[in-house]
């Protein structure tokens, strides 16, 4: 039988030697830049996400989330952290400090679904005497929403109350009686709501009875 | 080819995969202080262009389409002023009507609040500011360090160099809306003369 033929050391040319020298070398290479494009990927994804994350959406602490609400708690102050700082030069807010005044924006009605012009919406709250207050509704880019009445607001000073010093406020397209807040045809919407009342929850230090933050119910959807 | 495990834990490069933690904390940090100096949409760049220098002016009222900055309540009149304390201190005084809803507030290019007042029900409320550069840089040069001018209450000093001076006056329907825009011109925003 013929043995199996193979080659000896002394039969590898040059080439092939600086061929597998240089496979070596690229096999190193290629696992030494795996892993380095694993490690820069990481590190955008964690550092870019975490921020993004703490900036547009927040976090108990930056700020308080009440039902659809949310507000941020050290909105508009100098010593603000460095998220609500970020958040609120992207948003491009011109913002009143939380010492004397709170915001909060809704993007969701109470139960959390998104809020939208195709749908009829009732934003019921109680009015709380001597605190000025106002409720403006958007689109999520914060931009007013035309409308033939030129209604984008009620204040607390505008609002038509019931005899039990709650209020109503219709979101829709038709128009409706009582408050009506019209919201044409301008997709997703987002709700204002600007207190100067102190016992509001950002506030809420003293043993007082926080201000409850209007409900928003829909109605109908088309 | 399956993955075995304890052979790619053995050849991991553990130095890299610890230094991820580390590298992610100094990127979010950078990120989250840089952010509000690379938007270019802050309600300071966005308003800047548009307002005189050390001049309070009144804004129209807000409305679809020419809404000088998202979320921009119609809520509320307002009265801006940009001010520049380069070239000098600059005094701001208005009269806060006793109706709630009334603000003053220094703002700076970051959107920090420095001076906020909020009217009270009860009374008028005065407010008179001196904004300067630094506590310090103008003490020897402003009329009350050099005795002249003596105001019965001294101006409270708040130091700045760039930002927006806002007074906000709220809607209280179209009865009151000439009163509120009354109050809104009466208010001043002047640069200081030495």
């Amino acid at each position: 039988m013929e043995p199996p033929h193979v080659l000896s050391h002394s039969a590898l040319t040059p080439l092939h030697v600086g061929l597998h020298r240089l496979h070596k070398r690229l096999s190193l290479l290629v696992g030494m830049l795996g892993d380095w494009a694993a490690f820069v990927g990481a590190v955008m994804i964690l550092g870019l996400a975490s921020s993004w994350y703490m900036i547009d959406v927040g976090t108990r602490l930056t700020s308080e989330k009440h039902g659809p609400w949310v507000g941020w708690t050290s909105a508009g102050r100098a010593d603000a952290d460095p998220y609500t700082r970020a958040h609120f030069a992207r948003l491009g807010t011109l913002q009143l400090t939380t010492e004397i005044a709170l915001t909060y924006l809704a993007y969701t009605d109470s139960d959390g679904n998104r809020l939208h012009s195709s749908c009829e919406y009732v934003v019921e709250g109680r009015d709380v005497d001597s605190n000025w207050w106002s409720l403006t509704v958007f689109n999520d880019r914060g931009d007013l929403i035309a409308n033939a009445a030129q209604r984008y607001t009620y204040t607390s000073e505008t609002i038509g109350l019931r005899p039990d010093g709650t209020y109503a406020v219709a979101l829709s397209r038709e128009a409706s009686p009582g408050n009506w807040l019209p919201t044409g045809g301008a997709g997703r919407l987002a709700l204002m709501f600007t207190t100067f009342d102190v016992r509001s929850p950002l506030l809420a230090k003293t043993h007082a009875e926080p201000m409850a933050l209007p409900q928003i119910r829909r109605v109908q959807c088309r | 080819m399956p993955i075995k495990i304890p052979s790619a834990l053995k050849n991991a490069n553990w130095q890299l995969i610890l230094a991820v933690p580390v590298a992610a904390g100094i990127l979010h940090i950078c990120a989250t202080l840089l952010a509000p100096y690379l938007t270019a949409a802050s309600a300071y760049s966005r308003l800047a262009p548009g307002l005189p220098v050390n001049r309070m002016e009144m804004l129209n009222v807000s409305a679809p389409g020419a809404e000088p900055l998202p979320f921009l309540s119609p809520d509320a009149r307002y009265a801006m002023c940009r001010f520049d304390t380069s070239g000098g201190p600059v005094t701001v005084s208005s009269t806060l009507p006793p109706d709630a809803g009334w603000t003053l507030t220094v703002m700076t290019p970051q959107g920090d609040n420095i001076y906020a007042t909020a009217s009270v029900p009860s009374r008028p409320t005065p407010v008179s500011l001196v904004l300067v550069p630094s506590e310090d840089a103008f003490l020897g040069v402003t009329p009350e360090a050099r005795g002249i001018a003596r105001e019965a209450q001294p101006p409270t000093v708040v130091s700045a160099v760039h930002g927006i001076v806002v007074v906000r006056g709220p809607d209280k329907g179209f009865s009151y809306q000439r009163h509120v825009e009354a109050v809104l011109r009466e208010a001043r925003c002047t640069a200081r003369s030495f």
